[in-house]
């Protein structure tokens, strides 16, 4: 790498949180005019990184260089001023505003008298794009009114406007289609060829091998190393970032479906206007589509429909499970019909943060027979019970620490979410609402995660799984309904699953 | 066990902060802090009647320290205690109007007990149905309460059920029945058996909160709103049933003042024990039991503020005030640094 310039070089860098190191003296260099990633599991302490960089948080030891020099950076405006820019996971876009006025905020081009120059401004952006071979017209449009790949790209086109050498990008896929996706790394190619340097953080491994140059790995807040992409592959990365030997598709056991390809009876059926969607007994159904497609909106009125039916659905449907119609029944009464749920958002809605595992555990089984009776002060929680299931659970499902006193809040992601799915298990559900289930997750617990849900579908259970990763769909699902603007736009059979084709259908085709 | 241990002792420790804080302005006034103690200390633990007067005070913030604290579990902040205990003192009051022919003590007792839970409950139901179902702010609507209250049993007590007799705002007296007696020990002090009832009525919560079903609810709400929601527990039902209890336990200081001191509903009778009850519960951490040792001090502060004024030549009874205030700054300030702590960390 001596024969190109450096533009960013940590040297030794580390950033403590208490005795906690988020990031451990942290060596590596960014070449300019490269496409640089960035990997490694949740927590490895990228983004912590990236926030050193960009001046969010201090470093507590060590330097940054910028173009070889070695520099301070003490906050995000400083940051931009040595050509640093960021674009975040979630957009910082004001929704209301227009893109022009979004792009001109805090370097507003303005007369003597403080008169904007939208103009100008406006101008300057539409030379900006003609150079980098940019796309974008819609200078007069609301962000909101725009799509989320569109977003996107006017975060980028915003960082080039204020001359940004060094784009770091977090995730910056999660919520594009394969197709936006593709469009995404062809503008980024454009940009790395008119010599600008970007830094890609990503846990998407196939994507990270095909549109880097190089790709330092994380792992525990320490860099574990950095390779030239075209020289290593999807294994060799996956063992640096877990630190052994793992596997990303489902490898277990797949029981063959044969009788319900003949009698397609349906266990749960959900049928209106927009959204008509029927459940095979023992089969895992798959949700795809971007992100704000309607798929939230289903599984609200799928799991609470005595709220959601109503607010969603304007109480226009037929909800019917094992052909009992039950359009008003509450969370309870779902579950004690067979019905569980993993919610879409585990911190907000599957967690009480500040409780231990026990009252976790409880949440939502607070009325069954087997954790609570009636006692001189009303119905009460039998706790000895309750311990003694999370304590088999956390045998089970090898959750850490081991501890039912555990606050919640202070667990990983992982084992969070294997909480959640005991929860899900302990009733013997034999219908399961899943979403998200690895969401934030680290390697080791998808596997786990994976697993018990297969389990279940071979134990003759039925399962409606949402997910935003199209892999993992691919990977688990037996049928897949894709949703667009809010209806379901498309269905695939397991064999004609076609990330591409799927693709089309998500952005809308 | 641990985590409740380190939060006694972090309130310890802003108790311990917020006396020193007095004692220093104390030493400023030209008083000596030694003596300030001494005073205090003789004139909560004393003789029997210091003792009994210290319990009096403290008994109503067990009741309004509970008004708050049952609220906090489900996420609302209840800054009605004081009218919620006027409208449950009137209730008692009138129960003895209603009830003047029970001639069974236990049954008098009884039926003025109920009234004034009922009545103080309803009132703080009020503001939980307009939270459940309007959205309505509970610290507004509760603080809107609290001047009704004041207005209502003014007029209550003027023009309705007043004592013809008497030249002050004050109700009839209640017939002999309803008087509660006070322990022989305590020398006149108005406290008999009713405060080992109180002591108990605090673990009884304590317990129920901890291990039924609907303490249950009322912990996942005031958490996790959404997530309760999720899994099937209604917000609006625990908010209106915690606002509910938690009116009561305020109304319930009419039994302590109607049916144990007064025997009759005066007006103005309350050193302000709703907000007090704020101060109780927030030394106590949201902590039950810990209602029982904070609203002891706060009794202590209250009785010893009276000698203060009586025995030392410069501090005055507004000391105790500082004190008290000071002690709040103590506790509360120390969460603030906690908080930081956790802001850092984030």
């Amino acid at each position: 790498m001596n024969q190109t310039e450096t533009a960013i070089e940590f040297k030794g860098v580390s950033k403590t949180f208490g005795n906690f190191y988020a990031n451990r003296k942290l060596d590596f260099s960014i070449r300019k005019g490269s496409i640089h990633g960035l990997i490694g599991e949740n927590g490895a302490g990228k983004s912590t990184a990236m926030k050193v960089l960009f001046g969010v948080q201090p470093a507590d030891e060590g330097e940054i260089l910028v173009n070889g020099k070695a520099v301070k950076i003490r906050n995000p405006v400083h940051a931009m001023k040595l050509g640093i820019g960021m674009v975040h996971q979630h957009f910082m876009l004001a929704d209301s505003e227009t893109v022009l006025d979004n792009i001109m905020l805090g370097h507003e081009p303005s007369t003597f008298f403080g008169l904007l120059k939208r103009g100008k401004a406006r101008e300057e952006l539409e030379k900006i794009c003609k150079n980098y071979g940019l796309k974008f017209t819609k200078w007069e449009s609301r962000i909101r009114d725009l799509s989320v790949g569109e977003q996107q790209r006017v975060e980028i086109i915003k960082l080039l406007y204020q001359k940004s050498e060094v784009l770091i990008l977090d995730e910056p896929t999660a919520v594009l289609t394969p197709q936006e996706v593709k469009e995404l790394f062809e503008n980024l190619r454009k940009l790395k060829q008119e010599g600008k340097t970007i830094v890609l953080i990503s846990h998407k491994l196939k994507e990270v091998l095909e549109f880097t140059d190089s790709v330092t790995v994380m792992r525990r807040g320490e860099v574990v190393g950095t390779k030239t992409t075209s020289e290593t592959n999807e294994d060799e990365l996956a063992e640096m970032m877990v630190g052994r030997k793992v596997s990303f598709t489902y490898q277990g056991p797949r029981r063959i479906l044969s009788s319900q390809a003949v009698q397609p009876k349906s266990v749960l059926k959900f049928i209106s206007e927009r959204v008509s969607v029927e459940l095979r007994p023992g089969e895992i159904l798959g949700v795809a589509g971007v992100q704000g497609n309607g798929q939230t909106e289903f599984l609200k009125a799928l799991s609470n429909p005595s709220v959601y039916g109503e607010k969603y659905f304007k109480g226009k449907y037929d909800y019917l499970v094992n052909g009992r119609e039950i359009g008003d029944a509450t969370p309870l009464q779902l579950r004690n019909m067979g019905v569980g749920l993993v919610p879409e958002d585990r911190l907000s809605e599957a967690l009480l943060k500040q409780q231990d595992m026990t009252e976790n555990f409880l949440l939502g089984q607070h009325e069954d027979p087997r954790y609570t009776g009636l006692g001189l002060f009303g119905r009460m929680i039998n706790r000895n019970k309750v311990k003694a299931a999370v304590e088999k659970n956390i045998q089970a499902f090898d959750i850490r620490p081991p501890f039912s006193t555990v606050w919640t809040g202070r667990m990983s992601g992982g084992n969070q979410q294997k909480l959640v799915m005991a929860r899900l298990l302990d009733p013997q559900p034999s219908i399961l609402l899943v979403a998200h289930p690895t969401r934030g997750v680290d390697v080791g617990a998808i596997e786990k995660i994976h697993e018990a849900i297969m389990m279940e579908r071979n134990l003759g259970k039925s399962v409606i799984l949402f997910s935003s990763e199209l892999d993992e769909l691919i990977d688990l699902c037996d049928r897949m309904v894709v949703f667009f603007d809010g209806r379901v736009h498309g269905e695939f059979a397991r064999k004609e699953f076609d990330p591409w084709a799927i693709g089309k259908v998500m952005g809308g085709a | 066990m641990n985590r409740m241990m380190k939060a006694s002792l972090k309130s310890i420790a802003g108790v311990l902060l917020g006396l020193t804080l007095a004692l220093i302005v104390c030493h400023f006034a030209g008083e000596s802090p030694w003596k300030v103690l001494k005073v205090l200390f003789q004139s909560s633990f004393g003789s029997g009647y210091d003792f009994g007067m210290t319990l009096f005070y403290a008994a109503p913030l067990f009741l309004t320290g509970l008004a708050v604290s049952i609220p906090i579990r489900a996420g609302l902040f209840n800054v009605g205690g004081e009218g919620q205990l006027l409208i449950g003192a009137l209730a008692a009051a009138y129960a003895g109007v209603v009830g003047k022919n029970i001639a069974s003590p236990v049954a008098a007792v009884l039926f003025a007990t109920a009234f004034a839970f009922v009545a103080g409950g309803i009132w703080g139901l009020i503001p939980g149905i307009l939270k459940a179902k309007r959205g309505s702010h509970e610290v507004i609507t509760t603080i809107m309460m609290n001047f009704i209250a004041a207005g209502l049993s003014s007029y209550v007590t003027l023009y309705l059920i007043k004592d013809p007799e008497s030249s002050q705002a004050e109700t009839m007296l209640l017939p002999e029945a309803f008087h509660l007696k006070p322990f022989e020990k305590f020398a006149g002090a108005p406290m008999g058996w009713l405060i080992f009832v109180l002591i108990a009525l605090v673990f009884v919560i304590h317990y129920w909160m901890w291990n039924s079903v609907r303490g249950y609810e009322l912990k996942a709400v005031g958490e996790n709103e959404k997530a309760a929601e999720t899994y099937g527990i209604s917000k609006q039902s625990a908010w209106m049933f915690a606002m509910f209890m938690a009116g009561g336990m305020a109304g319930l200081v009419g039994v302590v003042e109607v049916l144990g001191n007064a025997h009759r509903f005066k007006l103005g009778f309350s050193a302000d024990y709703g907000f007090v009850g704020i101060a109780v519960a927030l030394l106590a951490r949201g902590n039950i039991l810990g209602i029982i040792p904070s609203a002891l001090l706060f009794g202590i502060l209250q009785k010893g503020s009276a000698s203060l004024d009586l025995e030392t030549d410069k501090v005055t009874r507004d000391l105790s005030y500082i004190i008290q205030g000071l002690i709040i700054l103590g506790v509360v300030a120390e969460g603030l640094f906690e908080w930081r702590k956790k802001a850092k960390n984030a």
